[in-house]
């Protein structure tokens, strides 16, 4: 059986039609790209034999009479030569690669020269066409895509999923939290698209969403490294939601994120925008070189830059030009020059900071700050009537806390400095002279004015100017002291080409990667977002679209995507409401022993996705359906349960924290304080990354370790006990009204006869433990949730919180059905 | 369930995995990784932490590694600097100082002989000073590698160098490669184990332990003396055994029904997952217990019931390894030698705080060697860089004596999994500002410690955005000299 799965893994490559045309991008390129271009590709001092197998000429020019690539020729090429070779001087790839071609792929390179050896290049820098639709009668071009290669691979559409479980599967994904009841009630009747349109509305798709673009943006509330201190920067974060919630077109969510702050008269969103590159780490502990620690920070912009929209991997023409891809290190460098620009310099004040007031408050603040600075000006040229009883005081010798005054106070009158006596009579003045009584007054109420209308503020990204712009060289083998030629700015323009009209600056970069013909931008989104849709993308690797990433499954359908995608406006609602609209998402997920045998991963989409969310989702829906969840938006981050670990981070403070109060306590996990060095553990378990680089895919794991966490995690015992107690207010009278109760509020359906059986049973046996134990009962239903209502029948609420976990711990809570 | 029926499960369980877990999961293994026997030995990959074997015959089959966080002081433990003590409080030379940053001297430092006493000790003549008395009993055992060296002079990234290959967070660490490469030996305990003593964790983080890119079966799970064992595996505080048993049942058998009607294999791995946690809960508690241990042994490495001390760590190190734990990893933190704080004195604080290191060090090869644990099991002890041979500058007109971090020179100490006993291998030069004979740096080390449980680290890789990444990234030399 392996045998099979390696042949689905290696689909475009492992099967040999001799009939068909060989395509070169998608059969013949990955194979040489895995085993050869390292050596024969486009870094030079890497390469070997003098020899390009990335570059068609050189590929087939004639070398003395000798050709690597003759098309037409196999047996005359050198290429099928040396592959056949036995004698281990001359058989490529060398032995000590450890890499070998099997003989199927051997069989295709010698079918394609056969063929004229026709190149091309890498499909994904290829322009995106917009491939026509094919005939197949389906509504939905994107069914219509789906419904050809189905055909083509032996299978057909499986059956609309049931309405409530439809209900509930847009509703986590469009908002990241469960219908509640009476939603799924009020739209057992509308129309599917009505429903979208329904979920697409509410703010919470704006929260869910953001949560997806924190991880490209390694959005976090401390600022790294081993000290990790903490760092406000959380208007980033409700700038994303309410982007997000507006349907901000793409193109200007770019834009505005990669240079709001060079756009004309930036407004203030556009300024908190640029914090998305102000989420880079900066390293405060003692010793360390900001230039050193500035320059991993930009670094490490280039590096997302390319990861987030374009899908490139840029890290590896940091130290070297890129083995596999066409990018140079004179290149990264010329991507870095629009990056270095920014003022910021691995400063613990994390400065350039923007300062964010509420309407008019601003105004009124600088006349306060004047005032003040005015009356404290006054206290220190008093009049005379303000010192009447300062010797007095002196005399009584009264107790002072501060050392420089205390010392003032504890010399001889007659030894006192002019300063300290001035120490002294100017603290007499300002806090105990009884005639500045009303003074004084007025002055401390403005300080708490002041402190009270402090604005929130934003680290940002600002461009130097004149002569402090920096300098960009080449960084040799990516050491940042060790310095090649100087470069401007600049970018590969294989990729995409530069409009000359567009400013050298982050903008006129940013512009590059918006423009319309930017091969990889349009077509990395729609896969992001084909990913979040259906769980694994149109390309797999979708953070990785250069020759060493995964082919597109359906390289039509994406450019489809991304074509219609540019055209609509760069409209991410629209398109993902097309992507919920189809025939192809409206399926059932249950799985046919043939569609899991042929296509395990449903790549084909020929039955609905099913996948596990994010422990965020996780933990959010477990609030919703206890009736915990606050409903509370965006500001600073909060502080949920979180298990004391009695654990210091090195040089920082403790790892643990103080847990927040009231609603914040069960706020969405979006607004959990990010830690970078202690991470939230339960999110963490579920496969969260830290935060410290950008991770454009999560693994989704499933361990032992998952299961302790929705089993024992003190988050998730408060929601089994916060849904007993909700099932025993509002299920009715009946056990099996409850339950039923459970059902719809847990998994939008009803309950079958058996499962109500297994969960009766549960009841009964807990109950009678609980009635047997009244103490056991007590902590089972109170600790942690707190105090049940007075009069609650205490063994009664204990068992039904057991079987509130148990349901709360059904596969099919824990996966989007 | 019908044996066909199982047949068709298991096999869609492990479809599931090659596909679905991570980038290029176990498919990855068998198709990038271990090209040479994987594809022999298929069933090995239904589970991801099935014992699997290595690339070739391995010395050592478990690693447990001592960490000491902050860079302990080799000049005052084993590199033995007759000319530097000669030379003491003199200027730094200014040829070492060209060109170079420390992490908190600026200007001409002094230099500073040990004020320690050394000797030689067993049959090889180790040097070791007055500070580990329990070591020198042990010298029979272990190989010194006495000119380690390294890129970061900065805790974090020197650490992470050390285990994960490379300065920043984001690769897998040391011990998720072993586990990913050799699976573990008991499917009810964790793979790889981490535990940390003294209260803070290492500076390169949670990254010392990560799994990066590769699946997150393979991270190290931090495991407690006190409170909860493994995060969360306790039951909450009103749920006993027998019901905890009973919910498990009844959650079995509803998601048995949601696999019989949706046909998807992730619930099939659930429900196991499940019922392993449920074994977790009584044989991770029952490991991490030393209170089972005889008073002599829990004596010899002066472990106390209850604490969460380095002693009592390298006690559990011993049982976990002995249930069949893969890799084991003990943080100790405290190593940082400033002299900011007596504590960071290399006389009385060093004196200190080796009491509470080299015994039960000491105790725990002697306890592997008479269990015949030893041959198999590979201890590496130090820290992630070495100290200057000059005062720290910060701390130099004060009382204490102090160190300030040091790259160019520090000692590892090995011992057991095919490491030679009574062994020094490598020298620094007369007054120990760097190696002048067999260097080692730790992309090498890294290496060894790979070759030794059997693997060319050039071929354990794993496919991540484009490129084969291994552990020594491009780098590391297998140093053969130092194996038995």
């Amino acid at each position: 059986m392996p045998s099979k799965a390696i042949l689905f893994l290696g689909v475009f490559v492992g099967t040999l039609c001799p009939a068909e045309p060989i395509n070169f991008s998608r059969q013949i390129r990955p194979i040489l790209s895995d085993n050869c271009i390292a050596c024969h590709g486009p870094d030079e001092k890497a390469r070997k034999g003098k020899l390009r197998l990335d570059d068609e000429q050189d590929a087939k020019r004639d070398r003395k009479g000798d050709f690597v690539i003759l098309p037409g020729k196999p047996e005359q090429s050198e290429l099928i030569k040396r592959i056949e070779s036995t004698d281990p001087d001359d058989v490529m790839p060398p032995p000590k690669q450890h890499k070998t071609i099997p003989p199927e792929q051997l069989a295709l390179l010698k079918e394609w020269i056969k063929q004229g050896a026709p190149w091309g290049r890498h499909w994904s820098y290829e322009p995106v066409a917009r491939p026509s639709v094919p005939k197949s009668g389906e509504a939905s071009p994107v069914d219509a895509f789906l419904a050809d290669r189905q055909k083509q691979e032996g299978l057909t559409w499986s059956p609309e999923a049931p309405k409530s479980i439809l209900v509930r599967r847009l509703a986590l994904d469009i908002t990241g939290l469960p219908p509640s009841p009476e939603e799924v009630a009020k739209l057992a009747g509308a129309k599917h698209a009505d429903i979208v349109a329904h979920f697409l509305a509410k703010p919470a798709y704006g929260e869910h969403w953001a949560r997806q673009w924190l991880d490209l943006a390694r959005y976090a509330d401390s600022a790294g490294y081993p000290s990790d201190p903490g760092r406000v920067i959380w208007a980033y974060r409700d700038w994303v939601i309410k982007a997000l919630n507006k349907n901000q077109p793409y193109d200007q969510f770019v834009l505005e994120q990669m240079a709001g702050d060079l756009l004309p008269k930036p407004t203030e969103d556009q300024l908190v925008a640029t914090a998305f590159h102000r989420n880079t780490m900066t390293q405060n502990e003692g010793g360390t070189s900001d230039e050193e620690f500035r320059n991993a920070a930009v670094i490490d912009r280039v590096n997302t830059t390319y990861a987030v929209f374009m899908g490139t991997t840029m890290a590896c023409a940091q130290c070297h030009t890129h083995k596999y891809d066409p990018i140079t290190i004179d290149e990264y460098f010329r991507s870095y020059a629009f990056l270095n620009q920014s003022a910021d310099s691995d400063k613990r004040d994390e400065s350039p900071l923007h300062e964010i007031y509420p309407p008019g408050v601003k105004a009124q603040r600088d006349q306060w700050t004047k005032d003040s600075a005015a009356a404290e000006a006054a206290f220190k040229k008093p009049d005379p009537t303000w010192l009447v009883g300062y010797d007095a005081w002196l005399a009584q010798g009264p107790k002072l806390t501060d050392k420089p005054l205390k010392a003032a106070l504890d010399a001889p009158k007659e030894k006192r400095t002019k300063a300290q006596e001035k120490l002294l009579s100017d603290h007499y003045v300002r806090n105990v002279s009884p005639a500045t009584k009303a003074e004084r007054t007025r002055a401390d109420d403005l300080k708490k004015q002041i402190a009270a209308s402090a604005p929130v503020t934003v680290p940002i990204m600002q461009d130097l100017t004149g002569e402090k712009r920096r300098k960009t060289f080449i960084q040799l083998r990516g050491n940042w002291q060790a310095l090649g030629d100087q470069v401007d700015e600049g970018v590969p323009t294989h990729l995409a080409r530069w409009d000359d009209s567009a400013p050298k600056n982050r903008l006129g970069f940013a512009h590059w990667i918006t423009n319309r013909d930017n091969p990889l931008t349009a077509r990395v989104t729609m896969n992001r977002l084909w990913e979040s849709v259906f769980g694994v993308g149109i390309v797999r690797s979708s953070e990785e679209f250069g020759s060493q990433g995964d082919l597109p499954i359906h390289p039509e359908l994406l450019d489809w995507l991304a074509a219609e995608f540019v055209e609509s406006g760069w409209d991410t609602k629209r398109m993902l409401a097309l992507l919920l609209n189809s025939r192809a998402y409206r399926q059932t997920s249950a799985a046919s022993g043939k569609r899991n045998e042929q296509d395990p991963d449903n790549r084909f989409v020929a039955r609905g996705p099913r996948f596990r969310p994010s422990g965020e989702m996780l933990r959010d829906q477990a609030l919703a359906v206890s009736g915990l969840l606050s409903a509370k938006m965006f500001g600073a981050p909060v502080r949920p349960m979180r298990p004391n670990m009695g654990l210091n981070i090195a040089f920082g403070g403790s790892g643990d924290w103080q847990t927040s109060t009231g609603e914040d306590r069960h706020r969405r996990s979006l607004y959990t304080d990010t830690r970078r060095s202690t991470p939230y553990p339960s999110f963490a378990t579920f496969d969260a990354p830290n935060r410290e680089t950008c991770v454009v895919r999560r693994d989704r794991s499933n361990t032992p370790l998952q299961a302790f966490v929705t089993l024992n995690d003190p988050v998730f015992v408060e929601t089994s006990q916060a849904l007993a107690r909700r099932l025993l207010k509002e299920g009715g009278a009946t056990d099996e009204s409850r339950l039923r109760r459970a059902y719809a509020l847990c998994l939008a359906r009803e309950p079958d006869a058996a499962e109500l059986a297994t969960l009766k049973k549960l009841l009964a046996k807990s109950s009678a433990e609980y009635k047997a134990d009244a103490a056991l009962a007590l902590k089972m239903a109170t600790d942690p949730l707190g105090p049940a209502d007075k009069g609650a029948d205490i063994s009664t609420l204990a068992a039904w919180t057991a079987v509130s976990s148990v349901i709360m711990n059904l596969d099919e809570f824990l996966m989007r059905r | 369930m019908n044996p066909l029926r199982e047949a068709q499960l298991s096999l869609q369980t492990r479809r599931t995995f090659l596909s679905s877990v991570g980038q290029f999961s176990l498919g990855a293994i068998a198709l990038h990784a271990m090209k040479t026997d994987a594809l022999g030995a298929p069933a090995a990959n239904d589970k991801p932490l099935a014992p699997r074997k290595p690339h070739f015959k391995a010395k050592a089959k478990r690693v447990i590694y001592l960490h000491m966080s902050g860079g302990p002081p080799n000049l005052d433990i084993f590199d033995h600097k007759p000319e530097l003590v000669k030379r003491s409080t003199q200027d730094c030379p200014d040829s070492f100082l060209k060109g170079r940053t420390f992490a908190f001297t600026t200007g001409v430092p002094k230099l500073m002989g040990s004020p320690r006493t050394f000797k030689q000790y067993g049959q090889g003549g180790l040097w070791m000073s007055d500070a580990v008395p329990n070591f020198q009993k042990i010298a029979d055992e272990v190989t010194l590698v006495k000119a380690m060296h390294t890129d970061q002079f900065n805790h974090a990234p020197a650490e992470l160098l050390l285990f994960t290959g490379h300065n920043r967070q984001g690769r897998p660490s040391l011990g998720s490669w072993a586990t990913y490469g050799l699976g573990t030996e008991n499917q009810d305990l964790p793979g790889f184990v981490t535990m940390i003593s003294n209260g803070v964790q290492p500076s390169g983080g949670q990254g010392c332990w990560g799994s990066g890119f590769i699946p997150s079966v393979f991270q190290g799970v931090q495991c407690r003396g006190k409170g909860d064992p493994v995060l969360f595996a306790n039951d909450p505080p009103g749920m006993t055994r027998d019901l905890r048993r009973a919910t498990l049942d009844a959650l079995k058998d509803l998601n048995q029904r949601q696999q019989d009607e949706l046909g998807h294999a992730e619930t099939v791995t659930r429900i196991a997952q499940y019922e392993l946690a449920f074994r977790m809960q009584t044989s991770v508690p029952d490991v991490m217990d030393i209170a089972k241990e005889k008073p002599a042994t829990l004596e010899a490495y002066g472990a106390k019931p209850g604490e969460s001390s380095f002693a009592n760590n390298c006690l559990l190190a011993r049982r976990l390894v002995e249930k069949g734990v893969r890799f084991v990893h003990l943080f100790d933190w405290g190593w940082d030698f400033h002299g900011t704080n007596p504590k960071e004195d290399i006389r009385d604080g060093l004196t200190a705080k080796m009491a509470a290191t080299d015994k039960p060090v000491a105790a725990l090869i002697n306890d592997l060697k008479e269990r015949g644990l030893l041959e198999d099991t590979l201890i590496v002890w130090g820290g992630e860089f070495g100290r200057t041979p000059f005062r720290e500058g910060r701390t130099a007109k004060g009382e204490v004596l102090g160190r300030d971090h040091y790259p160019d020179c520090f000692t590892i100490m090995m011992a057991g999994g095919g490491v030679k006993g009574g062994f020094q291998f490598g020298e620094t030069d007369e007054m120990g500002f760097g190696g002048v004979k067999d260097k080692v740096h730790v992309h090498d080390l890294q290496a060894t410690i790979m070759h030794l449980l059997g693997f060319d680290h050039e071929r354990l890789t794993y496919r991540f955005q484009g490129r084969d990444y291994r552990l020594t990234d491009v780098h590391g030399h297998v140093v053969k000299e130092i194996i038995a």
